[in-house]
């Protein structure tokens, strides 16, 4: 048997902050999920049923809020992580030709990542930036509207800074 | 109680009471699925709009509770064009194959094509593909592709068992049903997410693709397998039975009583039903000297009203599976008219789980009805006089003494009597101990009513003749009195 999953205390203490000013603490989901991502890179198994146990939530409700949001993820990410939008605004201004783009230009189909860690590409739902469409999020970063260019130019960015 | 008026009918109805309970009362159908009157309202299938005068939208039924003078439209062009949409919706990415669906027949997807859809496929994409005949517990299976997603199921596992093991992943047209990892829908009452399914995404590995359910017919009755009671519907194959050869009862499900189960039946009495054509006592059977042999049910008659005449000696032991009316005529027949001092009632099966839902730890239907004629739990005094040698003839209804007693005791108990008669609807090993075994009728070959713990009496129906030569005890102990000209009439 693998051993229970431990929270650092650190963050537990950052956590048990934010549940106590809600009213109650099965409210508090959504941000703790967010602060244990951005802690551990993904949302794991484990993660996921200390959640449960922590805000007293039934493991199927996490689970169903989990999966609800391209937002988390269980697997770690490439430490670029292109998150290309696919729905309704970004579909009508073209984000379709510039998802193909991308898999092209980093040899990715979506929901992979490269060996050496560095690129993620993922498709995900409307992240409320219709007026940038197409549009993607990369890392904490909105970027759009996105052409051909934009993208060679980000690519060529992050390979200077590497 | 604000009065309100759906297609053109008045209609008063409690504060709070919501558009389609209120057309329900009206005899109004609004077609609906994620609503079931024994959940939470979800509001998420869209199915159930209709129109109210003075809202600019359409609204669910199921959710808008009525108001005074509202006036609603469930008929009107708008709504049907809503649900037309909504259903094609909802059978966007559905395989369509009803031929090899065992819900079809009574799928609400197929019913309501035919009465709200309609519409010519404008489908040219792929549809999007799921998990199919995924086992999910014991009982149940799932097909992702057909569910419609209403989430009865997920509610059902929230708020009635509160085992939360089902829940919806993944969003949009990936939408899935899931089982939470490592768990499976195993509760006591995992059957009933099937009954609630309003389509054929979860069905029940006990009876899918055994017999169409157009072939069945359904007669209401009363679960025997706790004090519960709860109400039934016994589901038979009437029209293929050699489809189905030796096996009449199909399935059981519940049968809606408010006060008794509300929409649900527990797990165990749900399956409980392969026994009845299992391993039954057709014949009436006489042993002579050691060896069984069949009789005719005169011959038995003829014989058996003989040791009407020695009461004294008589011993009687009936069981709580018994109906009130099999039970009224051995008290009328042994009690009243033979005047027999020893007589008791025994429970046929050991007592078992107990829970805050439904499970009642009596695993017999009719306790409380042995007790109102006069039943005491004695059995045991008649035991000690059978081995005191005070009793030598004793009735047995529907026991196993094997199982009672264990083998030793029971075969030392038997070699106490002069004659052993047992009354029973199986074939078991204590039956060999008997000088004559009578086959008797299980409650679903008879009418009559059982009383449940809470004395409330329910009638049960007969939904089929008794099995080979059997008949109910009543009509057994009836006739048996009448050779020995004792005449009963029992108005029960
Ligand atoms: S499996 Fe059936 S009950 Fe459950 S959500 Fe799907 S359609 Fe509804
Ligand atoms: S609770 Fe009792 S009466 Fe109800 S279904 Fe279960 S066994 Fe039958
Ligand atoms: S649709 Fe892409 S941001 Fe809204
Ligand atoms: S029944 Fe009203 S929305 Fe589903």
């Amino acid at each position: 048997m693998q051993a229970k999953f431990q929270m650092s205390s650190e963050l537990k203490t950052e956590l048990d902050k934010i549940v106590s000013q809600y009213e109650t603490k099965q409210a508090a989901l959504l941000p703790v999920l967010n602060l244990a991502q951005e802690k551990y890179g993904s949302i794991s198994p484990e993660i996921e049923s200390w959640v449960a146990d922590y805000l007293q939530l039934p493991l199927m409700k996490v689970r169903e809020v989990v999966s609800f949001y391209t937002l988390f993820h269980a697997e770690q990410k490439g430490k670029h992580h292109f998150q290309m939008c696919r729905n309704m605004s970004c579909m009508l201004r073209g984000c379709e030709e510039m998802i193909e783009y991308l898999k092209e230009r980093l040899k990715l189909e979506d929901g992979q990542t490269s060996q050496d860690r560095c690129f993620s590409l993922s498709t995900v739902e409307c992240l409320a930036a219709c007026e940038m469409a197409p549009m993607m999020q990369l890392n904490d970063r909105y970027v759009g509207p996105l052409t051909k260019e934009s993208i060679d130019q980000i690519l060529k960015e992050i390979e200077i800074n590497n | 109680m604000p009065i309100l008026k759906i297609d053109g009918k008045d209609i008063e109805v409690p504060v709070g009471t919501s558009i389609i309970e209120a057309a329900k009362k009206a005899g109004i159908e609004i077609p609906h699925y994620c609503y079931h009157p024994g959940l939470s309202v979800a509001g998420n299938c869209r199915m159930c709009l209709v129109e109210v005068e003075k809202f600019p939208k359409l609204q669910i039924s199921c959710y808008t509770p009525v108001t005074e003078g509202m006036v609603v439209h469930t008929q009107s062009e708008r709504v049907k064009d809503a649900q037309q949409a909504v259903l094609e919706f909802l059978l966007v990415n559905h395989p369509l194959d009803c031929p090899v669906c065992d819900q079809s027949g009574e799928c609400e997807l197929q019913n309501y094509y035919m009465k709200y859809g309609l519409y010519d496929s404008r489908l040219m994409e792929d549809k999007v593909k799921k998990h199919k005949a995924v086992s999910i517990g014991p009982t149940v299976m799932l097909d992702g592709e057909r569910c419609v997603l209403c989430s009865r199921c997920v509610r059902f596992c929230d708020e009635v068992t509160h085992t939360h093991e089902m829940g919806i992943v993944n969003r949009g047209d990936r939408a899935e049903i899931e089982v939470a990892p490592g768990k499976e829908v195993d509760n006591d009452y995992s059957g009933n997410v099937v009954d609630i399914c309003p389509v054929g995404a979860l069905t029940d590995k006990d009876f899918r693709f055994k017999c169409r359910v157009w072939f069945l017919a359904q007669t209401p009755s009363v679960c025997p397998g706790c004090s519960r009671g709860c109400n039934i519907e016994i589901h038979w194959n009437k029209e293929r039975p050699y489809q189905t050869p030796g096996e009449r009862v199909m399935r059981l499900k519940p049968r809606f009583n408010a006060d008794v189960n509300k929409f649900w039946i527990c797990d165990e009495g749900r399956y409980n039903y392969h026994w009845i054509d299992q391993g039954r006592l057709l014949k009436p059977m006489q042993k002579r000297r050691g060896v069984p042999h069949e009789v005719s049910w005169e011959e038995a008659f003829g014989t058996l009203s003989g040791l009407f005449l020695r009461p004294q000696e008589m011993g009687v032991i009936v069981s709580t599976d018994m109906t009130n009316g099999d039970l009224a005529m051995a008290q009328q027949l042994f009690v009243s008219e033979l005047k027999v001092k020893n007589v008791a009632y025994q429970w046929i099966r050991k007592s078992g789980k107990e829970d805050e839902l439904l499970m009642k730890a009596d695993k017999t239907p009719n306790t409380r009805g042995a007790q109102a004629l006069g039943f005491e739990d004695r059995s045991g005094e008649i035991y000690e006089q059978i081995e005191k040698g005070q009793i030598k003839i004793l009735f047995l209804f529907g026991h196993n003494l094997m199982e009672i007693l264990g083998k030793d005791q029971a075969e030392k108990m038997r070699s106490h009597l002069e004659t052993l008669v047992i009354l029973g609807p199986h074939a078991h090993e204590g039956i060999n101990l008997a000088d004559w075994a009578l086959p008797s009728a299980v409650y679903a070959e008879k009418n009559g009513t059982f009383t449940n713990f809470e004395g409330r009496v329910q009638k049960i129906s007969k939904a089929f003749p008794p099995m080979g030569m059997a008949k109910s005890e009543r009509e057994i102990l009836k006739e048996m009195a009448r050779q020995a000209g004792i005449h009963i009439n029992l108005t029960v």
